[in-house]
């Protein structure tokens, strides 16, 4: 049985519709993360689900029952918040008992479970103190310590690792990850950042403008993306989009770039493309999948040649940018293969794994 | 800063403290001289000993009940004030209910001048009775006060993280739970600064007492205005009288200079 | 950190709340309407009969009250005496507040203590301002005589309160007195606050001190000296306690405000209902005047 099932969900701030008609089911124990951009609704569909919004229509079940209604209190959810939202006035033991106190648990249960979650998250050494006295790290490590002392069904984070550096964001993502696997509850994360989104999910459901762009496994997303959208959030640097013509060569068929370059494609991908012979395409590529040409290529590769404007070493790699097409584009080489800018280089473009897209309908073909 | 206008400066922080607090050391000083004293030529700076009569008098003759009218009738109106308008405001400030109109209806409560607030009701409190009672006074401090309260708890709760309160919710809490247990902790000072304030504009007020007490819950600021008479005023029941009122004021405010700023400018400047 | 629109959009009330911030503001308005607006309809029902010290006469009179108290060259000498003081008073207290505010801006060692002890006139109560200050101008016990015999050499008994010439400047002083402490402590706030890094980039592009003042700090002060002028000037209007220690409103009537015009007319000569029409005008012309200086204030912003 899903935990949690949405119904045409909608949800409006005034003259904003921030949540349009999303659909959506989550299995028990799986970590589903909703991504996107600021101002796509993710955070809103969070709260709606949590009770502090409330849903204009369609309908929230958790565990099959309708939940539209009812307060946050008797949802049973639990949930960390971006800025830790701890009390400032009680030391951190207090701060993770609160919520099993309200619930009138008896003192020595609350002790118990209390010492159980700081053992969890290597507080323990922490209790006695207040808030004001803790790292962001540390006070993000309580804030999750009292959502799990609830034994809740659902688990909600709202962008909780945004407030932290990046050393210790990453640090911190790993926690969440053990802890899912420990726990083996339903998390349901809120977050802008796609990397997170890779690392974590089990599924991410990426979301623009109130709607599902698509949902999926992040690999499966990352590999296949359904829109141009997709594309170009999933994966950093970003995927390159150039814009082309489908035209046919030889036997099969390459895209023309507005430079003239005709880059082939593999006759596996032909089949599907006849019908759209001397059409515009939006040409996909992701930097990773360009490399410095050999001599001779595999196939499936394309041979381009441009001059490199800008080089960005970052150690184990170097970004490169130039124009492809016409258009800026960054490839991810290996850390030697550029030296400088200006510098003219032959570059192999993986067109396997190109993507190709409809550029009215932005849709991948 | 140099040495040189570090002098100055002294020299024009101390003329000027010294223009404002001498009114308020003469009147303290009075208070304490010997009627010889008060009323010697040339008048005399500083008294010969501290001499505590002016105040026995008071308390012999009875006068000094009105201190204690003050304290119930200030003391209760601002406990209601505070209950009524902090869950009021916190209603405004979380919910935005009413919107921007019953917040400005609120405040504009607030700059009614007394005088036009105090007519109508007198004539009201004729017919119910409620002239020279503590019912009535105390019900029309609080209406007085309420905007006030409500204008600065509403700015002290829109203090509180609301994720705050949305944590207690999750975490099992009803909205009173989170009230309570979350809202009232997050502002414990602006409580007990709005406290003391709302206490002290109802101690010092003087116009709604002066229209609506006679002799049963005369408050002191009315009670100063007796002593003035025609020809000649008893200056040192004035100033004894004065005193009583005046001590409590100055040591609650040296209790909170630093919520001073933020409780006079209606919360334009938080601190 | 990252606000996304979702945080900064309207609050609402979560599930199952709805009646809930109803219940919490029901107590609060009906008291303040109960006190409010009941009375004030009363009054005005009042304002258009005849009640006073002879006779309850509730038969309607029409806006006989009301041309009676535009025709009242007393109540429009009480209005024009209630804004000299206001036009006096405000900006002695707001150019005061402000030299203060500078003076008391940077840090030095006691600052504190004086800011602490400066704040003081401006909590005692205003009756007890005015008390304080009918000692001090007293002709002959007073201080303020004994300082000026001083300074000229001779006896100086000035009567403060009952000479036509000095009574204004009494009743200023006592104001100001009371009040420039108030200007000084928002203002000192206020230019606390100013952004520093936005002086020093002034004076690196050379502005001189009255530039800077003019283009950086007043624009940054304004919010808070708006404020503090509003409510100044709104006290300034209603002021009633410091005339009625010093003066009562005399000699004769030459200092009595509206507040004081319109209290003797209700409950020293309890002429009710035209006291009630003048209470109305009052409120008609505040909530004029307040309405227009929040409008200035909104636009200066």
């Amino acid at each position: 049985m899903a935990d949690l099932k949405l119904t045409q969900l909608h949800k409006h701030y005034g003259a904003v519709h921030a949540v349009r008609g999303v659909d959506l089911e989550i299995p028990a124990g799986e970590f589903t993360v909703l991504v996107g951009s600021s101002g796509c609704g993710k955070s809103t569909l969070l709260r709606t689900i949590a009770g502090l919004e409330q849903a204009d229509q369609g309908s929230i079940e958790i565990a099959g029952q309708v939940v539209n209604d009812m307060p946050p209190r008797d949802r049973d959810i639990a949930m960390v918040f971006q800025n830790y939202a701890l009390y400032p006035y009680m030391k951190v033991y207090d701060n993770i008992a609160f919520g099993l106190r309200v619930r009138k648990m008896p003192e020595a249960d609350i002790a118990q479970k209390v010492k159980s979650a700081a053992d969890m998250l290597a507080i323990g050494h922490l209790l006695d103190r207040y808030p004001r006295q803790m790292s962001g790290g540390q006070l993000q490590r309580v804030a999750i310590g009292r959502a799990i002392v609830r034994n809740a069904r659902l688990y909600l984070f709202d962008e909780p690792l945004s407030n932290l550096d990046a050393q210790l964001r990453d640090e911190m993502r790993s926690e969440i990850k053990r802890l899912h696997q420990e726990l083996g509850k339903t998390f349901i994360y809120v977050t802008h950042d796609q990397i997170e989104a890779m690392t974590l999910a089990d599924r991410i459901v990426l979301l623009r403008e109130g709607q599902i762009e698509q949902a999926g496994a992040p690999l499966d997303m990352f590999e296949r993306p359904a829109t141009q959208y997709v594309a170009g959030f999933l994966g950093s640097p970003p995927m390159n989009f150039v814009p082309a013509r489908l035209v046919a060569q030889g036997g099969g068929y390459a895209v023309r770039l507005e430079d003239g370059a005709e880059l082939a494609l593999p006759p596996a991908r032909v089949a599907k493309l006849a019908a759209r012979a001397d059409q515009p395409v939006t040409l996909g590529l992701r930097p990773e999948h360009m490399s410095r040409a050999e001599a001779a290529l595999r196939p499936g590769l394309a041979r381009y040649s441009s001059r490199v404007d800008l080089v960005q070493p970052t150690g184990s790699r170097t970004y490169a940018t130039f124009k492809l097409g016409g258009v800026e584009a960054i490839a991810e080489l290996d850390a030697h293969d550029v030296q400088r800018a200006n510098e003219r280089i032959e570059l192999a473009l993986d067109m396997n794994r190109a993507v190709l897209i409809e550029p009215s309908t932005h849709r991948v073909l | 800063m140099s040495k040189g206008t570090l002098f100055w400066r002294y020299v024009a922080a101390i003329a000027i403290t010294v223009f404002f607090l001498f009114p308020i050391y003469w009147l303290f000083i009075i208070s304490f001289k010997t009627p010889d004293e008060i009323f010697s030529f040339p008048p005399k700076w500083y008294p010969g000993q501290i001499h505590f009569g002016n105040y026995a008098v008071l308390f012999k003759d009875g006068d000094a009940v009105t201190v204690w009218n003050s304290l119930v009738v200030a003391g209760v109106s601002t406990v209601l004030a505070m209950i009524l308008g902090t869950l009021c405001a916190y209603s405004i400030a979380r919910f935005r209910t009413g919107g921007e109109n019953l917040a400005n209806w609120i405040i504009s409560q607030r700059m009614v001048p007394p005088i036009a607030i105090v007519f109508p009701v007198f004539l009201m409190y004729v017919k119910l009775g409620l002239v020279d009672t503590y019912i009535g006074i105390i019900l029309l401090y609080t209406a007085f006060n309420l905007p006030y309260v409500i204008w600065m708890m509403r700015g002290y709760i829109q203090d509180v993280p609301k994720a705050l309160e949305e944590s207690a919710l999750v975490d099992g809490c009803t909205r009173w739970q989170v009230i309570w247990k979350v809202v009232f902790p997050m502002c414990r000072a602006g409580l007990l600064a709005t406290a003391i304030f709302t206490f002290i504009f109802a101690w010092n007020e003087f116009l709604f007492a002066l229209v609506l007490t006679r002799t049963e819950v005369t408050t002191y600021t009315v009670q100063v205005t007796h002593y003035f008479g025609g020809q000649s005023n008893f200056w040192a029941k004035i100033s004894a009288m004065s005193v009583l009122g005046t001590l409590p004021v100055f040591i609650a405010v040296a209790f909170m200079q630093k919520y001073l700023v933020r409780g006079i400018s209606l919360g334009a400047v938080k601190g | 950190m990252t606000v996304s629109s979702d945080a900064l959009a309207r609050p609402r009330a979560p599930v199952g709340e709805r009646g809930f911030k109803y219940l919490l503001i029901a107590p609060s308005v009906f008291l303040l309407l109960a006190i409010g607006i009941f009375p004030l309809l009363y009054m005005l029902v009042v304002s258009f009969v005849g009640i006073d010290m002879m006779a309850e006469d509730w038969s309607f009179k029409g806006l006989a009250n009301y041309k009676a108290a535009f025709a009242d060259a007393r109540l429009w000498q009480a209005l024009g005496h209630t804004l000299i003081i206001t036009a006096v008073a405000l900006p002695l207290e707001l150019l005061l507040g402000l030299a203060m505010a500078q003076l008391f801006l940077e840090k030095f060692p006691g600052r504190q203590i004086f800011v602490a002890l400066l704040v003081l006139p401006t909590v005692v109560s205003p009756i007890v301002a005015g008390a304080t200050w009918s000692l001090m101008f007293d002709n002959r016990y007073g201080p303020i005589n004994q300082i000026l015999g001083w300074i000229f050499g001779k006896e100086m008994p000035l009567l403060w309160t009952v000479d036509p010439t000095l009574v204004y400047p009494a009743i200023i002083v006592a104001e100001v007195w009371q009040w420039t402490p108030f200007m000084f402590l928002l203002l000192l706030a206020a230019l606390s606050n100013v952004d520093k890094s936005q002086l020093e980039a002034a004076s690196i592009d050379g502005a001189g001190y009255w530039m800077t003042f003019r283009k950086i700090v007043l624009p940054a002060i304004w919010p808070v000296m708006a404020i503090a002028l509003l409510i100044r000037a709104l006290d300034l209007f209603r002021i009633f306690d410091i005339i009625w220690a010093l003066t009562k409103g005399g000699p004769g009537t030459m200092t009595e405000t509206i507040s004081v015009f319109t209290y003797v007319k209700g409950f020293t000569q309890f002429e009710i209902s035209y006291a009630a029409a003048v209470a109305l005008i009052i409120i008609v012309l505040l909530t004029v005047a307040v309405t227009w200086m929040l409008k200035k204030i909104e636009i200066a912003r």
